[in-house]
């Protein structure tokens, strides 16, 4: 054993040698055929992946930081860093021995030691963490590459856990950052992943650029989603920030960027007509548009106002309002989302009867709707919650409802549905919101998915069913079982109905018809393996 | 002259400091949780709150003001909530391309509308004159962002002159650098050549009306050179005030150019502070800005001395 | 610079053709705006409902039915680029008046008291000093948007320039003799300050209020574009052109009719103050 080590350290070594020269020309700028441009959906904000939720982080961890296990493209959890791991016959202890040859960017060994504070400070704040560390007694390390996980009781989700790519994600980082608090932001982002932050050549806001890894030792199985051999190929990743949806357009055909990762719907018509460029679904869980439901107050306070809700809303028209082209959208009823491994059809004969106004009324008025305005809170600067909001408005005033609709930027939602006030004091009684369909299609990961009345997301429902059937699919041992669980727990929601749906929809991604091996998948953007032809 | 200079620079401090209450009230005030944002959509409302409470926003809004202003006399303006950037870096490298988008659009836009001016002064009443103030007209009444679209359909996607968007350094090449700025200075200039334009042509018109004038053109020594010298000159004054002013235009301006033209400058910085409640960032740029224009503006009141003699402090 | 009041022009007997002749951007423009203001009065009668979404009717071209063709969400683009007049020329006139007024009030107060003068001034330095596009975002983002956020986004740094022009006026009036001798008649202070004083900064204030209302039409369209603008249930010619701007090339009537009506209004307004210019005070006018 220990030799094999040696060998493979001396390996190591020499392919640090050899990769030092391209070190050095990495400071001059690779050519222009060997970098990727790509515009993200957003702004990289906030680069601590722990400390926010939010997306592009992941993404920027994504590239810089390795995981434990990785799903692959049949969200099967599979070994990424980990060589090798064991489940104690009590099913309460996890035993793992990482590879051989991982090395931070900073050239420090990955030991033991850093797995398990970077496990720890990801538990403090992702939901699926959470949720298992109120199970685990302790977390010892054993040698420099073996560690332990050890359960009060058996728990089936864990590698899954370990291995989710929807926000937060387990990323392993350096002890040293991963002991920071995990409300405070860290200030170093150095991982053992395939890419390296190249802070120098980044503007904040601007442009975000990532060099090849010279000393990442890919596993060898092809790659899979965030399993498999991590191969860069491009000596350059930069993630753009623009912010305007018809020049991202006209700059790709123009060749001056590669990548789109979410077009304007509207543009699509345009990309299909040129040549140069293709489009395709990265992300083929989709994305959910949900309508919040404050359950504190009046009408909402009420179940039956709720149910109007579903017979209230059409299955597509935001979508269709959006996003035009009926190959981009669906109407889904399953509260995980469609196309995911949860999806159902408990309990959706209000679904099948497609939009009901007159039901919405009637209900509406058993559930002695008063006339007092139902305030709706939505984004300007968010297309489909505008739409939403627009065409919620004309609903419900439809079904004699009046309605305050209040419109302000993102920003302002998110700080308005966190007051729990009567919405004629600054609260809200409904607001907009989406989600990736495989973060909306886990019951336990998914923060809106629980119903812990005070304590649960903003909206506050209350139904204990719903938190013991949310307890029993985390719980059950088998696929089966776990489906079960799930469909009770559809069956059970839309009977009290914490939120509802507005539609889900795929968004297409552009890139240059040259690009190949782009490896789509939900919730991140892994940009090695990306090559191009001529 | 030198009292004076003294007296101005205390009164920029004076409105920095009360632009700096002002911002901060602004934004203390108004909803808006950057917290929220950080956490993202899926985090919970304990979340929140303690990403709130480390970054001091719980903290009662005078002791947040005290903690802010007192970094900024030693002249540090905080750091990005979001990104721990120093402020003053994230400005710093967003310097060049506003400065330079700026200035080309300057020295153009000034260029040009002065002949402009000149020329439908000179011609005034005639074709020439009326053509010139209808296009400066309509170059006033269209939108900025709608001009910067079809300059890119026009140049760039149909005829492939000029790159869509970006920017190039100035040390990456000055050949790259102008191609990106062309477009976003000719969209920015065009409002502004049009409001300078109108400007000069009516100052000339005043100093033309002059009796001094009116003597020399009726003794025959009118010229061009004599338009230039003698009118220019005591049209001057206007021109730079509204030179001045302009610098407020053009800074508004330069949000939008910046936007359309995907150029990394300080206006899409304070944009997207501004969407993301990045205090720091919006408090600290504004008062740059602010100070930017009080400088300006004294720069245009020393010029008046320059140009005309009978103007002193 | 010596500021002269207004000589008032003297028209004995009013000849229209011949006003027409003299002053034809003042009538030109004159046309356009009456023309929208009928509009505007009149929308309901002249156009269909410009709120109601028909997302199945998406992106129509001009037909029968739909005069000016529909826009992303199925909405009667004629019905709204009409009922846009209401609000776009709402914005402006509120904008211009209300920035007038209150920057008269300011400056007349200010030019007149030396005590008041000080504070005000450099108050208002330090208004004009935040760039106007940057407040307004801020102003419209951080609070709920409405049509009268923006208005108010759009004036407050409007005031701070009306008060400087008003301010200028009346220091260089309250010297003239007529005005000496109603101080020394012992005529009372606000008698003199709305007697003596405020007419003369009419001129220059009525110009400086057209160039206000067509900025103020035009911001409104940037502020959209920059996503802070009026919400998106009421129709502004702005948010129409704003919202429609990914649709250009693809479904241009979207963005054609309020596009040519936002112009022609800032055209219109433009060209009324450039007439209005020449006619009240050449002199005055550059002073803006």
């Amino acid at each position: 054993m220990s030799t094999r080590r040696e060998i493979l350290k001396a390996a190591t070594a020499a392919s640090a040698l050899i990769a030092s020269p391209s070190l050095v020309f990495a400071q001059a700028a690779p050519t222009r055929a060997r970098t990727l441009r790509a515009v993200m959906h957003g702004d990289l904000a906030a680069f601590d992946p722990i400390w926010t939720t939010a997306n592009m982080a992941s993404y920027h961890g994504g590239l810089i930081y390795d995981t434990l296990f990785g799903i692959d493209s049949q969200y099967r959890a599979q070994p990424q860093m980990v060589q090798s791991f064991n489940l104690s016959d009590d099913r309460k202890t996890y035993t793992f021995v990482l590879r051989d040859g991982l090395r931070f960017s900073s050239g420090e060994a990955v030991t033991a030691k850093d797995c398990v504070a970077s496990i720890r400070r990801w538990a403090a704040r992702d939901g699926g963490g959470q949720h298992m560390f109120r199970r685990v007694t302790d977390t010892p390390v054993v040698d420099e590459k073996t560690f332990r996980i050890v359960l009060r009781e058996p728990y089936p989700l864990l590698i899954d856990w370990l291995a989710k790519a929807s926000t937060n994600v387990c990323y392993i980082m350096r002890e040293k950052e991963a002991l920071t608090d995990p409300q405070t932001q860290i200030t170093e982002y150095i991982g053992s992943g395939p890419f390296i932050y190249n802070r120098t050549e980044s503007r904040q806001g601007a442009r975000y650029v990532y060099d090849r890894n010279p000393n990442y030792v890919p596993r060898s199985e092809p790659a899979s989603f965030m399993a498999g051999g991590k191969v860069a190929r491009m000596d350059r990743v930069i993630m753009e920030n623009m912010a305007d949806p018809q020049t991202q357009v006209a700059a790709l055909q123009a060749g001056e960027i590669d990548f789109v990762e979410w077009p304007s719907l509207d543009l699509i018509d345009t990309l299909e007509k040129d040549r140069n460029i293709k489009l395709e679904v990265m992300n083929q869980s989709g994305t959910m548009g949900w309508c919040r439901l404050n359950h504190l107050h009046p009408p909402f306070n009420n179940v039956l106002a709720r149910r109007a809700m579903l017979y209230l809303t059409h299955p597509t028209e935001v979508m269709k309002a959006t996003f035009g082209n009926e190959k981009y959208y669906r109407g889904c009823g399953s509260i995980f989302a469609c196309n995911t491994p949860t999806e159902n059809d408990a309990n959706t004969d209000w679904f099948k009867g497609g939009q009901n106004i007159d039901r919405a009324r009637q209900l509406f008025r058993e559930a002695g709707y008063d006339g007092r305005p139902v305030v709706l809170l939505s984004a300007s600067n968010v297309q489909h919650m505008t739409n939403a909001g627009l065409l919620y408005q004309q609903w419900l005033r439809a079904a004699g409802v009046n309605v305050e609709l209040v419109t302000s930027d993102w920003g302002g939602v998110v700080a308005r549905r966190a007051n729990r006030n009567p919405p004629d004091q600054g609260g809200w009684n409904i607001f907009f919101t989406s989600a990736s369909g495989s973060a909306y299609s886990n019951p336990v990961a998914l923060a809106g998915h629980a119903s812990n009345g005070a304590n649960a997301w903003f909206g506050w429902p209350t139904d204990e069913k719903n938190e013991q059937l949310r307890d029993a699919w985390a719980a059950a041992a088998t696929p089966e079982e776990r489906m079960a669980a799930a469909r009770a727990m559809q069956e059970n929601a839309w009977n009290y109905v914490p939120h509802v749906h507005y539609g889900q929809w795929l968004q297409p991604s552009a890139m240059r018809a040259n690009l190949t091996g782009m490896i789509g998948m939900p919730e991140l953007a892994p940009f090695w393996n990306v090559g191009r032809t001529g | 002259m030198l009292a004076y200079v003294i007296r101005r620079l205390f009164s920029t401090l004076l409105v920095m400091a009360m632009v700096a209450v002002f911002v901060f009230l602004l934004l203390h005030l108004s909803p808006g949780d950057p917290a929220a944002i950080i956490a993202g959509d899926n985090a919970t409302p304990e979340a929140i709150d303690g990403i709130r409470q480390k970054l001091g926003l719980s903290d009662p809004l005078p002791v947040q003001f005290i903690r802010w202003i007192g970094h900024v006399l030693q002249g540090d303006l905080g750091v990005s909530i979001f990104s721990n950037e120093p402020v003053l870096k994230l400005v710093g490298q967003r310097l060049e391309p506003t400065l330079s988008l700026a200035l080309t659009t300057l020295v153009v836009a000034v260029t040009l509308a002065i002949s402009f001016g000149v020329l439908a002064a000179w011609k005034a009443g005639t074709w020439i004159d009326r053509v010139l103030m209808v296009i400066s007209v309509v170059g006033f009444s269209v939108p900025t962002f709608v001009v910067g679209y079809l300059l890119i359909y026009l140049f760039a996607i149909e005829l492939r002159w000029l790159p869509v968007q970006g920017y190039t350094p100035m040390s990456e090449g000055l050949d790259g650098w102008a191609r990106n700025l062309v477009l976003p200075s000719i969209a920015l200039g065009l409002a502004y050549i049009a409001l300078i334009a109108r400007i000069t042509r009516a100052s000339m018109l005043d100093v033309l009306s002059e009796d001094y004038i009116r003597t020399a053109k009726a003794k025959g020594v009118a010229n061009e050179s004599m338009l230039l010298k003698h009118a220019l000159k005591n049209a001057g004054v206007p021109i730079v005030t509204v030179i001045g002013i302009g610098v407020a235009l053009l800074i508004s301006g330069v949000v939008i150019t910046e936007t359309v033209f995907n150029i990394p400058g300080i206006g899409r910085l304070v944009v997207d502070a501004i969407a993301k409640r990045d205090y720091p960032i919006i408090q600290g740029v504004i008062l740059i800005f602010s100070g930017v224009y009080v400088l300006v503006n004294l720069l245009v009141d020393l010029t008046y001395t320059v140009i005309d003699p009978r103007i002193r402090y | 610079m010596s500021v002269a009041t207004a000589p008032a022009p003297s028209v004995p007997r009013f000849r229209p053709w011949r006003f027409v002749r003299r002053n034809p951007t003042l009538v030109a423009g004159a046309v356009i705006l009456i023309v929208m203001a009928l509009l505007a009065v009149f929308a309901p009668l002249i156009a269909g409902d410009p709120i109601r979404m028909q997302p199945a009717q998406r992106l129509r071209p001009p037909s029968a039915v739909n005069w000016l063709g529909t826009d992303s969400l199925g909405r009667d683009v004629f019905a709204r680029t009409v009922y846009g007049a209401r609000v776009s020329l709402m914005v402006g006139l509120t904008v211009a008046f209300l920035s007038v007024g209150i920057g008269l009030m300011i400056g007349l107060l200010a030019g007149f008291f030396r005590t008041a003068d000080t504070i005000v001034m450099r108050f208002m330095d330090g208004l004009m000093a935040i760039p106007a596009i940057l407040l307004a975002i801020a102003l419209v983002s951080l609070t709920r948007a409405s049509v009268t956020t923006v208005i108010v986004a759009i004036m407050i740094p409007e005031i701070p320039r009306v008060v400087r022009l008003v301010r200028s006026v009346v220091l260089s009036v309250r010297e003239a003799p007529y005005v000496e001798a109603a101080v020394a008649g012992g005529a009372p202070t606000w008698k003199i300050l709305l007697r003596h004083i405020m007419p003369s900064t009419f001129p220059p204030l009525i110009v400086q209020a057209t160039y206000i209302c067509a900025s103020a039409i035009l911001i409104e369209a940037s502020l959209s574009f920059l996503g802070a603008g009026t919400p998106p249930d009421i129709p502004t010619w702005g948010n129409m052109v704003a919202s429609s701007r990914l649709f250009l090339s693809r479904a241009p009537w979207t963005i054609f009719a309020p596009g040519l009506a936002l112009a022609l209004v800032v055209l219109a307004v433009n060209l009324v103050g450039d007439g209005l210019r020449d006619r009240l005070d050449p002199r005055l006018a550059r002073r803006m």
